[in-house]
């Protein structure tokens, strides 16, 4: 009976040195495939630019940027990279240049066509162009045929009616803020 | 079957109808900012019956009275000579413009003074003393957008020597009432 004992005793200690053995010595494997799918979706971009002749853009490389001109008035100084190309009897105009940069991927389209409205009408005594279009909350045509990936600049024109506030002039020493949408269409 | 075959051709010429229609665009949103404030603006002009002003419709300007005596001679075009007992005057009117806009103000202030300080010589502007001590009011209610004229008068004594160079700028001053 003893022996008998033992012996299971030696087999066991046998089989778990052997297996304890074994396990140090496998290696744990496993293998898979992992089938992706890429689908190539066109598209267009569109972001703004800083341009060298205008005003630093806030949040210039992205597609909500903010142009400030800053105080403007129709006799005192401007800041810089604002012009005032014309002063008259009725009213005076600033103008800032930015740029607009559309990129496009996976078309065949070779040019864009960019259009510009206000998201709400223009405030008392201010008028927006965006190059020779004078900018409504109606979607207009700024520039057909435009280049894919490259800085396409566009002059910003802010015209100041010269009326004193109240008698059809603008609000005076306050922030006057607009926002205008673009839309970049592939031709 | 044909119904099938129908369905198939139905769906396919919606597909190239939406994909005919489908336009590919980006937009973007650029927000504006301003400032306005109201401001006015002084520049000199020749009067028609003054001396003819070098920087006209600027406001740095120059009237150049040019040779000037007391007795005889002859005088720039447009300077005016009044001769008294030790001294004379010669003057010549200069149109002032104030411009203004997005101010609500109906007239202004126009003040002017010596830039520097001239022992010798009096100096005058639309007949009231101007020194160099203090600015001197010239009108209280000046009219904007118009030439008004102001006569520009420089007394010299008998004393000065033959050959004397006389200069000295005027500082005017326009503030909206």
């Amino acid at each position: 009976m003893l022996k008998t004992y033992i012996s299971i005793m030696r087999n066991a200690t046998l089989a778990a040195t052997l297996l304890w053995g074994g396990s140090a010595l496998a290696q744990t494997t496993a293998t898979g495939v992992i089938n992706g799918t890429l689908i190539n979706k066109d598209g267009i971009s569109l972001i703004f630019n800083t341009d060298p002749a205008g005003v630093n853009l806030g949040a210039a490389g992205t597609s909500a940027a903010s142009a400030n001109f800053g105080a403007v008035s129709a006799f005192g100084p401007l800041s810089g990279g604002v012009t005032r190309p014309s002063v008259t009897a009725a009213n005076f105009t600033v103008r800032t240049i930015f740029d607009v940069q559309v990129v496009q991927g996976g078309l065949t389209s070779t040019t864009y066509t960019l259009t510009a409205n206000l998201a709400a009408a223009a405030p008392t005594g201010l008028s927006y162009k965006v190059d020779a279009v004078t900018l409504t909350t109606v979607a207009q045509t700024v520039q057909t045929n435009a280049t894919y990936n490259v800085n396409v600049p566009h002059n910003l024109d802010l015209t100041v009616l010269r009326a004193a506030p109240g008698a059809g002039g603008p609000a005076v020493g306050t922030l006057i803020t607009t926002t205008i949408n673009f839309t970049a269409t592939a031709n | 079957m044909k119904k099938l075959t129908l369905l198939t051709i139905f769906a396919a010429l919606l597909m190239i109808s939406s994909a005919a229609v489908a336009q590919t665009t980006a937009s973007g949103t650029l927000t504006v900012t301003a400032t306005v404030n109201g401001t006015i603006s002084l520049v000199f002009n020749s009067d028609p019956s003054g001396v003819a002003l070098s920087g006209t419709g600027t406001n740095a300007a120059t009237l150049a009275f040019g040779t000037v005596q007391a007795f005889g001679g002859a005088l720039t075009a447009g300077v005016t000579r009044v001769a008294g007992a030790t001294s004379f005057t010669v003057s010549s009117p200069v149109d002032v413009f104030v411009d203004k806009a997005n101010v609500a103000s109906a007239n202004y202030t126009l003040k002017a003074q010596l830039n520097a300080a001239d022992a010798v010589n009096t100096w005058s502007v639309g007949g009231v003393p101007v020194t160099n001590a203090a600015a001197a009011t010239i009108t209280a209610t000046g009219a904007y957008t118009s030439n008004v004229p102001e006569t520009v008068a420089l007394t010299i004594p008998f004393s000065t020597a033959s050959g004397t160079n006389i200069s000295n700028a005027i500082n005017f001053t326009a503030t909206a009432n």
